[in-house]
Parts: structure tokens; sequence; C-alpha cells
């Protein structure tokens, strides 16, 4: 909503609030200030009369014209066409510095003296309003020549743009802003009576009639003009440059001036061809269906009410003949009513959706004023209007209450003198109840929360001291705050280790999690209305966000890449499930002094002890995960206490080219397999233990895996610990490999005796010779 | 016994040392061979030629463990030298990764509401229209639902605006009085310099019994939490208008880049608006049945007091896992 200081004073006296004060108390009464911007015109630029125009003798563009500046007559030379309409412009003399740089001197155009320059709107630092010269005009005060432009507060005058919340459509105005801030300042806005001059012997009611055949939504109310010429004055175009309205044509102009200034909806209709014969009538006819009114006349549909009008039927400049109609709908009413019938909406939509000024009345004398100031024509007598009866909405408020929630001890008289001054009624019904009728305009107010807000708007946030409130004191962990510490310490582990924590957006390339093979979330699941092509899905995996980091961080020519994400992904069904996704690329650590600059790339088991160190101990078995990134042999299923919990991996060679990756690892596990979970200690043997290598030949393809599971089934109370040591081929081994084992054996009770490790260590050849053919070496 | 002496105070190494010390201290070294000459010395000097020799003895011991200590300590300095590196060749050897800036405020917003025993919330990120806006007084066709540019799903299921919707999961499962806060990711189809469409948030919401939580309540704990995030720094509460609350508020601090002066960061006014806020609508407790309580909720976006706290110019490269940006917080 744009606003500026000498538009809001046709409604309100603020001659004495400065343009400081204005921001404040905008601010203030929750009316947010985007910009304020006081225009200044440079000096020496003043009012100039035109006393003759004459083509230049050399040029065909130009004309030379002989201006009354006040001070003297002087000749120049203007390039602009609508000069010879003009007879008061705004005229640089010389001395006048334009646009902060550009000096106006003596100047001869094609042998032709001239003194100074005839200037344009944007000359001037104003916004655009057409092309050619500005012409002057009294609607922004009475033109004195010679007078400096900048004493002319209407022209340099100060733009306030203010950001509206959407509850607030009866700030959608001049006067609807006015009021506000009159409520603020205590400053009493305008009379705005204003008596119509020539008005017309014919009455409205003998060429026209308005039937309302049954209860209508909404208020209607039509005035009509023969109008000649309808003439945009300088203020009203500059006005509505100001706030970026300026229509094509003139009386669109006077339309749109009369809805911002007074928020009240204004539609102009053609008439001329329903009023041919003498005794010719226009019959409009007003109907409510499915919570829409339909405004027709003679049988051809005029509009619907707050929502669009029939284009045909929209008057112009030409239009001599001219019905203008106000209305005004409840918009909770009507933007139910066209969500449900799909209705397209024209540009006043936006003010009747969010509730336009209620007082018709007011809208129309403004337009009756306006026209009758700038244009020739002469109203038809009396108005037609049908008005909706609406209950006005009454809220019983209690004092006390409105004080507890705001906090402080705010007086009934101040209460009631904040809400009187906002235009709401009240009515005493005990020593602290009151029943408050809303105005008309304000629908937004429902209930004693509202109209505490009302108060704290008025008495000002910063008058408010801050209580800190006395609360239950409670035991508040709860599983996700669990799960949060969890989420952090792995986190820290993960930095700890080198990886750089990333946050991606949880949408994905569709095609992409095609090509690689992840799910995709089913089709009637999906999102409708994607931002970009390569965000079009919800993801399935992380790792591919991952991959797209990577790729760019090979673009800054990064060498080492290690990264890792906490976040959703989405399976085929749309269920959500935390993962933690890591990748490593390149190098494995920095170059340093102690690798010469050339450290080695990562491996696997590089990456695989990293990720030990930040999630704890895990089994890897052979990949069983079939997605596109996957390395067919250089990959493994993570198991957490029996649980495949996710996957760890090379990145597949074709994949790391498409990202321009070098060596490249991933991992992606579920979130919930890496929540500490509770411990009991096992008692510690007072008795040393005992370590021993076993060393088997067996089949070269056998992966550990199945060899720790046969010994795991065995379940040899003294076996503590095993872990692979060795792995040795050559020729003479052929088919088969070499396997070291170190076993550590310990018992509770005793120092162990070499029968009971011989019979542990026995037990485990023998189950591994049975299900692998398995040979000591 | 001058000899003896300056047999120790001429050795340089400890072989020699050791040498030099049986020569003189062992069975049939000097000392021995002097003391054997007692025997022969006559009656009323023994005692004084005795005394002598016990003195040169203690002088010659005390020289030797003098030189002794002297060859070792040399010894040692010449191990140590030999082991000598340059360490600044050492100094950065960027081991360590880094949090990401936006998550690690977020750990310091969620540390402050800790703090204040709130507990912490979750909820789903693709959500139904009740949670999302119906519960929060965002009726069908409320101009107010255009203020947040919807991710809708083919089912109806849409991605959460805000995470508002948790507010309203917490009343429902919970009774009061309740604290919660309500950390994560929230989707807007927005992009563009300032906008991402996805984002982060914490919710915040406080429930007690009807007459207890005041206007003047949220005033103190929000002012109190953004001198903790941002130091010393003016704050400023706008009234405003969110559906979920009513009276409802947005907070601003002075600008922290040109301390209040009007820079490009603060569009010139001197501020920032980092919050919204407001007491709970009644709306909003009717929708999930609650009686007689009356509360506060407030909300923020985590990236803003990321970007503002450590002066991130970009918003845009949060997102795109730049190690440029993430190794400065190492």
């Amino acid at each position: 909503m744009i606003i500026t200081r000498t538009w809001l004073d046709n409604f309100i006296d603020i001659s004495d609030v400065s343009n400081d004060k204005l921001y404040e108390t905008f601010n203030a009464i929750g009316l947010e200030v985007d910009s304020i911007k006081s225009h200044t015109i440079p000096e020496k630029i003043v009012v100039g009369k035109i006393l003759s125009c004459e083509k230049h003798p050399d040029a065909d563009k130009l004309t030379v014209c002989q201006i009354d500046v006040g001070s003297a007559t002087r000749q120049i030379v203007c390039g602009a066409n609508n000069v010879v309409d003009a007879e008061y412009v705004a005229v640089a003399t010389i001395g006048a510095m334009i646009g902060g740089d550009f000096e106006i001197k003596h100047a001869k155009l094609r042998g032709v003296n001239s003194e100074g320059m005839v200037c344009s709107a944007s000359e001037l630092g104003l916004p655009e309003m057409g092309n050619g010269i500005m012409i002057l005009d009294e609607s922004i005060g009475e033109l004195i020549i010679g007078k400096e432009l900048n004493s002319y507060e209407k022209v340099a005058d100060t733009v306030i743009e203010i950001e509206l919340t959407a509850n607030r459509g009866d700030c959608l105005s001049i006067y609807g802003v006015a009021r506000d801030l009159g409520a603020a300042l205590d400053i009493q806005l305008k009379s705005l009576e204003y008596q119509s001059l020539n008005q017309e012997k014919i009455g409205l009611a003998r060429v026209a009639q308005l039937k309302a055949p049954s209860k209508i939504n909404g208020s209607l109310k039509f005035i009509m003009a023969d109008v000649e010429e309808i003439y945009t004055s300088l203020l009203v175009s500059l006005r509505l440059a100001f706030s970026n309205e300026l229509q094509k044509n003139t009386l669109e102009n006077v339309i749109k001036y009369v809805t911002h200034s007074t928020g009240v909806i204004l539609r102009a209709y053609k008439t001329r061809h329903m009023l041919i014969e003498e005794d010719d009538k226009i019959i409009l006819t007003a109907s409510t269906e499915e919570g829409l009114t339909k405004i027709e006349a003679n049988g051809t549909y005029f509009s619907t009410l707050g929502v669009s009008q029939n284009e045909v039927t929209r008057a112009d400049e030409k239009t001599t003949k001219v019905l203008f109609e106000a209305s005004y709908i409840n918009p909770n009413v009507l933007v139910d009513a066209v969500a449900l019938q799909g209705l397209k909406t024209d540009e006043l939509y936006y003010n009747t959706s969010r509730g336009s000024e209620p007082n018709l009345s007011l809208g129309l004398r403004y337009l009756t004023y306006l026209l009758e100031s700038y244009t020739r024509c002469i109203f038809f007598d009396g108005s037609l209007s049908v008005e909706e009866e609406v209950e006005p909405s009454i809220i019983t408020i209690n004092t006390n209450e409105i004080s507890s929630l705001i906090g402080k001890e705010i007086n009934k008289s101040t209460i009631l003198s904040i809400l009187m001054s906002l235009e709401f009624k009240v009515q005493v019904a005990g020593e602290d109840t009151f029943g408050v009728t809303v105005p008309h305009f304000r629908h937004d107010i429902e209930n004693i929360q509202d109209i505490t807000e009302e108060i704290v708007r008025i008495i000002g946030i910063n008058n408010i001291d801050a209580i800190p409130l006395k609360f239950s004191e409670a035991q508040r962990t709860n599983a996700t705050t669990h799960r949060y510490y969890a989420k952090k310490a792995l986190r820290n582990r993960a930095v700890a280790n080198g990886f750089y924590e990333s946050i991606s957006y949880a949408f994905s390339d569709k095609s992409l999690l095609e090509k690689y093979n992840f799910p995709l979330i089913k089709e009637e699941l999906d999102i409708i209305n994607p931002i970009t092509e390569d965000l079009n899905t919800l993801r399935s995996t992380i790792l591919i966000n991952l991959l797209n980091a990577g790729k760019r961080n090979v673009s800054y020519s990064k060498k080492s890449i290690a990264l890792f994400e906490i976040g959703t992904i989405f399976n085929e069904n749309r269920e959500e499930r935390e993962v933690l996704s890591l990748i490593f690329s390149g190098q494995q650590e920095s170059e340093n002094i102690s690798n010469h600059g050339k450290p080695e790339n990562i491996d696997f088991e590089t990456f695989t002890k990293k990720l030990s160190a930040i999630i704890g101990n895990f089994e890897l078995r052979a990949g069983t995960e079939q997605n596109g990134l996957i390395h067919p042999y250089q990959s493994a299923d993570i198991i957490i206490d029996n649980e495949m919990c996710g996957f760890i991996s090379k990145l597949h060679p074709t994949v790391a080219e498409a990202f321009d990756l070098s060596q490249t690892f991933i991992a992606e596990i579920s979130f919930d397999a890496l929540i500490p979970k509770h411990i009991n200690a096992h008692p510690i043997s007072k008795f040393q233990g005992v370590y021993k290598d076993l060393s088997l030949v067996i089949d070269k393809n056998l992966p550990y895996d199945q060899v720790s599971t046969a010994i795991e089934a065995l379940k040899l109370p003294l076996l503590k610990k095993y872990y692979p040591v060795d792995i040795y081929e050559d020729e003479s081994l052929k088919e088969q490999k070499s396997l070291t084992i170190r076993l550590f054996l310990q018992s509770l009770e005793s120092t162990l005796e070499d029968a009971q490790i011989e019979q542990s260590v026995n037990q485990i050849i023998n189950a591994l010779k049975e299900q692998y053919g398995a040979t000591l070496r | 016994m001058k000899h003896l002496e300056d047999k120790i105070t001429q050795v340089n190494s400890l072989e020699t040392l050791e040498k030099t010390r049986i020569e003189l201290f062992g069975k049939k070294g000097a000392l021995t061979a002097e003391f054997k000459k007692l025997k022969d010395v006559p009656g009323p000097e023994k005692k004084a030629f005795a005394e002598g020799l016990n003195q040169s003895k203690a002088n010659l011991q005390k020289l030797y463990d003098e030189k002794y200590a002297l060859l070792k300590k040399q010894e040692i300095e010449k191990i140590l030298k030999a082991e000598a590196i340059d360490v600044s060749l050492y100094s950065s050897l960027e081991a360590k990764g880094a949090l990401h800036p936006v998550m690690a405020t977020m750990d310091k917003i969620i540390d402050y509401f800790i703090a204040l025993n709130f507990s912490i919330e979750d909820g789903p990120k693709i959500e139904d229209d009740f949670h999302n806006f119906e519960a929060l007084n965002l009726p069908k066709n409320h101009p107010a639902r255009d203020m947040q540019d919807t991710f809708f799903c083919k089912d109806g299921g849409v991605l959460r605006t805000h995470t508002s919707p948790v507010q309203i999961r917490t009343m429902l499962q919970t009774q009061p009085p309740i604290r919660m806060i309500a950390p994560g990711a929230v989707f807007r189809k927005d992009y563009d310099i300032t906008h991402t469409p996805m984002f982060h948030q914490v919710e915040g919401l406080v429930v007690e019994p009807k007459g207890e939580v005041s206007f003047a309540n949220l005033k103190a704990i929000l002012s109190d939490f953004l001198h903790y995030m941002f130091g010393d720094v003016e704050i400023r509460f706008r009234p405003s208008f969110f559906p979920f609350t009513e009276p409802s508020a947005e907070v601003d601090i002075s600008c922290i880049f040109c301390e209040g002066k009007g820079c490009r960061v603060c569009s010139h006014t001197g501020w920032l608006e980092v919050l919204g806020c407001g007491i709970v609508d009644p709306n909003v407790f009717k929708s999930v049945k609650y009686e007689n309580v009356s509360g506060y909720a407030f909300g923020l976006g985590v990236e803003r007091f990321a970007m503002l706290l450590h002066k991130v110019p970009d918003l845009r490269m949060l997102f795109e896992g730049d190690t440029r940006l993430l190794e400065q917080f190492r």
C-alpha cells in the first residue's frame, strides 16, 4: 500500500506530524513501513507560463517557446510534442541543477538561443506519467508564475510504502490508513461532506431502476452521469504514478484514484445503447446464487459483485452516459464462494477478498467531487441502492481479561477511548464488562484477543514492560530430545573425523533417481507443483545431493572432499526416514610435509575406519544393496546388532566419471540404528587371557563373514574376541588362500589350562573343516 | 692429590670418566694405594693423615659427581638435538571438518530453550491440510494462505510450510502445561536470492492455565533470547499479523552491520526483522479442544539467524555443500 503525505492530508491533518513520527507511528501500530522517500525538486525550477510557441526554423521536432518565468520572459527551445498543449509548465531556469549533476546553461539549439529547459516528470525525479513534458494545473495548488516548484508540497511529496498484513483490508486505502493513524495520534478525521454542484433536474429513477428480487449477498449503490470529457489532473496522475497505478485511460484513472483514496470498490458501465428512445429505462437486477451476486441490466450480464466485470460493459473515456457502481461484499463469504466455483477474478479481487470499504456513499461522494472538479459532467439526481442487512458483530469484553492478556494493568477508560477512536461502539454491561460493536470495515475482529490486539497496537508494545513467566517446572526431556542429543554427538564425531556437515534440499531429480535405481515415490503421492525440473520429486537418498555437492567442489579445485548430511528421505509410499549419508572423494588427507604433497587417495579400509570412528562398531557383509552407485566388488551391507541398516561402497566408476569425481566412497545408514542403546557392563576376568593365531587354508572366494558366522554359531564361552590378521595367496595354494585369525581366550573362573585352549581351538578347526573344507596350514 | 683431581677435570667423555673412576676409586686404584700407606704412618701423625685422606677422597668424589652430571647432561642434550624438527611445518593439518553454520546456529538456539526447561518436539515433513493450515486458524481460501507458497502433493498432502503443525500435534498428544520448541526443515515454493525452497525454523509454544500467560511474558523471553543470540542489540516489537496468534508481533533487532545507522542489509531502516510471535489465537486452542488455557508462540528462521550471526553473504550457498564456505567454520 502506497500513500503520500499530502494524500493523507485529504483525510487527516498531519501538518504537525514529522516524517520520523509518521514512520515510528506506522510501525508501532502494525502498519510496517517498507520504504519512505521524500521527493525534492531542485532549486531554480519554477512555474512558467507559455506565451507563445513557434516551430523552430531549422528543426522539425523542436519548438521555440516564449515563457513567462516571473522575473522575465525567456525564449526556450523544447523538444517535446505536447508543449503546444501546455499553458503552465515546469521551467528549469539558468543555473538549475538537474539530476544532481546537469546544470542548465545558456544554449544555442540549431542556431536559436534557449535560456532554460521545460522539464518532464522524470527529469525532476518524479515517476514517469506519459511522454513529454509535465503540464502543470491548479490541482497542485494555485499556480503562481515564477514560484519554485519545490514549494508545491503536493509535488515535492513524501511517498511511504506500507507492507500490509493480510488481515488489514481496511487499510487498503488512504482513508483507512488515515483512520488508523487518527486513532494512534488522537487526531480527528476531516469532514468529507460534499454537495454536488450542478445536479441535473432529471432524477436517476426516471431512467434506471434497481431490482433485487430476493435478499442478496453484499451491498450496491449506483449513480449516473452525462460525461463530456474526462481530464486527469496532474495531482491524480502524479499520485497514481507514485503508487504504480496509472491506468491506460482517464476514466479508469479517476476510478482507480477514488478506490485508492477511499477503499470503496467502483465499477463504471456503458449505458448509452440502452437509452435510445425517450422512454427507455435501464432495469438493473441483482441476484445471489451460490453465495455470489450477479448484476445484469436489460438482459446483459454486467458483473459479479467483488469478482469481475463483463469487459464489453466497461465504460471508457468515450462513454457519455456512465453508470457508476459502488459495492461491498463480506470477504469471508466471497473467498469461499470464489474458491468453490473456481472463478477467475480481476485485479479488484485483491481488495474485495481482504475487505473493501463498506461506506459506499463515501466513495461515490468522492467520485462526484473529483469528476465535477476536473470534468464537464452532469450527474443525475439521486442514487439507486440495495443494502445488505448485516447483524452487527458484538463482542463481550472484560477489561481485566484484556489486562491479563497484555500483562499490564490497562485502565477501563484507556480501553474505551482507544476502541471509540477506532470506531467501535461500546455499551456498558457491568463493572468491567462491555459489549463492543465492531465497525463494519473490520471484518477481521472476532473475539476478545482481536480486541486486545487493537489495544496493544495503540498503546504501543514498547510501553509494555517485559515480565518473565512463572511456569511449572517439569521433566521435559523426551524421546525427541534424546534423539537430538544423539544426532548432535554423531555430527560432532563426523566433524572430528574430517567431514563437513552439509544441508541440501529434500528434493531430487526424478530422472536421476530412476537412472541410479533408487526408489521413486508413487505417482499419486508425488509433488504437483515442483519448483524446478531438477528438484521435481522428494528424495529417496541423500547421496545424489552429496555427489552433486562433490562435483561442485571439484569445480572449485578441491582435491579432497568429505561431506555428510543427516536428513529425511522418502520411500515409495512417501514414508519418512532419517539417514546419515557420507561421501569421501579424492585425497584421504591434506597435502603436507609428511606425505610429500602426494597423499594417497581414499580407500575402502580408510573410509571404513573413519566410519567406525563416527558410528562405532559394525559388521560388514557382502553387499546386497542394488542401487546404481554401488561398486559390485567393493561394497558391503552395514550390520549393527544383527540388523542390516545401511551400506558402504566404492562409488561405481561410471558414476564417478559422470560427477567428475576421482576415487570416491559412499555410505548411507539409517539414523535409527545409530541411536545409542543402553549398555550393561559384563564381568571382567581377573585371570590372564591367551592370544592364539590360527592359520587355515580355505577356498579363495570364501568371504570372511561366513567364517565368522561359523565361529559365532559355536558359542564358545572362552572365546572373547577374534579377528582376521593375515591373508596370504600364492601359486602353490592354487584356488585356495591362507587365512590367519587371531583368537583371544579367557575364563572368568581360572587361568586357562592348555587342554582348555586346545579344546576350543579344535572346535573351531573342526567346524570350519566340516563346513568349508578348511585345513590347518 | 692435585694430579688426581686434574685427571677428573681433564676428562671429556662418559667412557673416559668411567675408566678414571676405576683408576682412582677401584680396588687397585690410586686412592686405595694411598689408604694402604696409612699403616706405615707413625702413630701421632696417623690421625691427621687419615683425616687428610678422607678429605681428599670426598673432594675427588664431589669432583667426579659433578663431572658425571655435566657429561650426562651433555649427552642427553646431544640426543635431543639430533631429534630436532621444524615444528612450524606441521601447523595446519586440516584434519577436522566443521558443523554447518545453519545447524550450529540451530544447536545454539536449542541450547537456550533446553536450559529454560523446554522440550524438543518433532513432526512429519509431509503434513495434511488440518495440521498445517486449518487447525492453525488458516481456513481454506483465507488470503493469509497466500503468505506461504505451498508445495502440494497429488493426494492432498502438503510439504509443511512452517514448523507450526508440530504445535498442533504436540497439543493433541499431550496435555498442558506445555513448554516446547520444534526445530526443523520447512518448505515454500519460492526460489531467488533471498528464498530457498527449503529452510529451517524453530517454533516455540507455551501453554499454561488461563490468565497465566501474557504478552509481557513473551516480551521477556524473546528479549532475553535475542540478547543471548546477538549480544548487546536494541530490540523492537512491532504489531503484526499471524493467523495463529492474536495479538501478534514481529521482532526486530538493531542492525548488527551498521549498529542502527542504516545500511544496505537493513534497507536503511537500522532494523533487522528476526522473529514472529504472539499470544495463541483462541481458534487454535478450539481446534485442539483446549479450554481455559492461555499461551504464547513464536517462530524464527534459522538461516536468517545464521547469516546475520556469521555474516554469510549468500543464502543459496548454504545449501550447496560448498567447502570454501564450510572450511571457514572449522
